[in-house]
């Protein structure tokens, strides 16, 4: 398993049209994918989930990539979130 | 099979039914046809959701702009969970079916959205509730009605029709309505007459005994649906329906024409209208103003209050298009059985006797002054009259002048232009100010009679209700007399007095009307000739005469035979 802390920069957070870019993103990998918020493990790969976390602008997130494909997968999530989730900024 | 009903609008209509039923998602007859097929019917249904969401989609984005699209594609992306799926999936290994599997899902995350305090991630919720009756219906069979894509030659069939249903209804492609619920003055049958659509009212089960592709013919007129009719029947519906449409020709005579009683008095014929666009259908008709503008449409169908500009744009539409004639627009109406769900009204015990119409507007000064800031500045573009829904005391006048005279100021330190003297009437539809006409007329610049809500608070009776719905009649001598003093107080006074109510396009009542003095008729624009022919059908000295007699009957259905006896065509 892998993983890394990033901080949330894009203005609105994990709302719908984000969250869809991450999930969209994390579905072509083999691995798990679960973003540490709150204390809680949220599935990376479900919309829903990320949606339902409220994770705001400025929140810091870990994100935990456990599988065959790892760290491609974490390279991008975290590269996504840092970008601000095809945001505007 | 001739089934008999309650006449909504004239006319005869012949087509074939579409039922729009209310969907009934139980699925506790369904059996679980084992973990694989029900793996089966859940993508099915998963992927029939997706092409019927984003058929939607486009048409919503190509219909009102690809921002109000964006919601149904938040539906794909959410329906398209895989984790989301999965647990369905756990459902359904463990012996439930795809209906129950979806059920339990979805409400797990409708509970879950639910209780963030995040508030667009609440009203997420309201989507995956959407999701699930969509889903649900797919699986359980249901077809969904499209009322916005319906095939030439249409007879809408329902349990009732809700004033957000037919806003998206495409009208030139239906020719009647028929419904199991609702009267003369339901908003069906309203809308119904504006659109000069035949409507018959609360058929029993017709919804049950009516199948998709049905031939059914809607006598508007009588108040009758004839279901499957034989061919015999069939045509001879047609041929008074062509008689219907010869007749209707004849009244053309009636337009371009000021409106005359016999002996050469001048009255005026108004219409009634809901929207901007109805305005085409007043000039069609030759209106000779708007009597009454409901503006509860510009509310509905949306997440928040109209703006202070589109509400501008709105009245000045209406006031310019009638090219200085009178446009007489109510203020908002909203309660009793009109809701605005982003209002978030209180449930009421009784919200025809509740927070509604002006006193809501009163208790809500930020958001009526928007809507008495749009009709000032549209003042200025045509002749607009504001009308108070609901009064039933002096008190209200003035605390809406005063709210009034400070919006007035704004606009004086912004230099934007109104109407100075704009006029500001009362909507007489409680007995409260029929009885009061005398020292209300002091303070009001118009009266405009309500029958509608006046019968209905005279009587005390529900028009809704059909077990008591004999008694709503503004034939009731009760109404009469209250018409009569409202008329009386307001020429004493010197204003002028109209009626909008339904009453009004009532043809047999006419007269009484003539000889109690009112002015103005505003009817639906339909009703504008035939009205106009009936006031020149009568001088003031008989509808005097049959006034007099009429005011001594005792009960309505007394009132009723003197005046179809009187009626003159």
């Amino acid at each position: 398993m892998v993983s890394k802390c990033v901080q949330v920069t894009n203005k609105m957070g994990f709302h719908m049209r984000p969250a869809n870019v991450f999930v969209s993103a994390m579905g072509k990998y083999k691995c798990d994918v679960f973003i540490v918020f709150n204390g809680k493990e949220i599935n990376g790969k479900s919309i829903m989930n990320i949606m339902a976390s409220c994770i705001k602008c400025g929140a810091d997130i870990e994100i935990r990539c456990d599988g065959e494909d790892e760290t491609a997968a974490l390279q991008e999530a975290v590269q996504l979130v840092e970008s601000g989730l095809g945001d505007e900024q | 099979m001739i089934y008999k009903g309650i006449a909504g609008a004239e006319g005869i209509g012949i087509g074939k039914a579409l039922v729009v039923r209310e969907a009934d998602l139980d699925y506790s007859h369904v059996v679980f046809s084992g973990a694989e097929k029900e793996t089966k019917r859940l993508q099915t249904a998963i992927a029939a959701f997706c092409e019927t969401v984003t058929a939607m989609q486009e048409k919503l984005t190509a219909s009102v702009g690809e921002k109000q699209a964006e919601i149904l594609n938040g539906q794909i992306m959410m329906i398209q969970d895989p984790f989301m799926t999965s647990q369905m999936q756990d459902f359904i290994e463990n012996g439930q079916c795809a209906e129950a599997a979806v059920d339990a899902v979805c409400n797990m995350y409708i509970e879950m959205f639910s209780s963030v305090e995040d508030d667009l991630t609440r009203q997420r919720a309201t989507d995956i509730r959407d999701m699930r009756a969509r889903l649900l219906g797919i699986l359980l069979g249901q077809t969904e009605v499209d009322l916005s894509d319906l095939p030439p030659e249409t007879v809408l069939v329902a349990r009732d029709f809700s004033p957000s249903m037919t806003a998206n209804m495409q009208k030139e492609h239906i020719v009647g309505i028929l419904s199991e619920t609702g009267s003369k003055t339901s908003h069906s049958a309203i809308l119904a007459r504006s659109l000069e659509l035949p409507a018959v009212m609360s058929v029993e089960n017709i919804c049950t005994l009516l199948e998709n592709g049905d031939t059914v013919i809607v006598d508007g007129t009588r108040g009758e649906a004839v279901v499957r009719p034989a061919q015999g029947i069939l045509e001879a519906y047609a041929s008074k329906r062509a008689q219907l449409k010869t007749e209707k020709q004849a009244l053309r005579a009636f337009a371009g024409k000021k409106t005359v009683t016999a002996d050469g008095k001048q009255l005026a014929v108004y219409a009634n209208i809901g929207k901007p666009d109805d305005v085409s259908a007043v000039l069609q008709n030759d209106g000779e103003g708007v009597g009454l503008f409901r503006t509860e449409f510009l509310f509905m169908d949306r997440a928040a209050l109209p703006s202070e500009e589109e509400q501008f744009a709105a009245y000045r539409a209406v006031a310019a298009q009638m090219q200085g004639n009178e446009v007489i627009i109510r203020t908002l109406d909203v309660g009793g059985d009109k809701d605005i769900p982003y209002l978030h009204m209180e449930r009421e015990e009784n919200p025809f006797l509740g927070h509604r119409a002006v006193r809501y507007c009163l208790d809500n000064p930020e958001s009526y002054k928007v809507q008495l800031r749009a009709l000032l500045r549209a003042s200025a573009y045509g002749n607009i009259k504001i009308m108070l829904p609901l009064v039933t005391t002096v008190s209200e006048v003035r605390r809406v002048r005063e709210l009034l005279e400070s919006v007035k100021a704004e606009l004086r330190t912004e230099n934007i232009k109104f109407n100075e003297n704009i006029p500001v009437g009362v909507m007489i539809e409680t007995p409260a100010v029929a009885l009061t006409a005398e020292t209300l007329a002091k303070e009001a610049d118009f009266f405009s009679i309500g029958t509608n809500d006046l019968t209905q608070y005279t009587m005390a009776v529900d028009r809704g209700n059909s077990k008591v719905s004999a008694l709503y009649s503004h034939y009731n001598p009760a109404v009469l007399r209250l018409i009569k003093q409202t008329a009386d107080a307001a020429n004493r006074a010197g204003i002028p007095v109209g009626m909008c109510g339904e009453a009004a396009a009532d043809q047999a009542f006419m007269p009484l009307l003539i000889a109690f003095g009112l002015h103005e008729f505003s009817v639906t624009p339909a009703a504008v000739l035939p009205t106009r022919k009936t006031v020149s059908l009568w001088s003031k000295t008989d509808a005097d005469a049959l006034a007099e007699r009429v005011l001594t009957l005792s009960t309505a259905e007394e009132v009723a035979a003197a005046l179809q006896e009187a009626a003159r065509v």
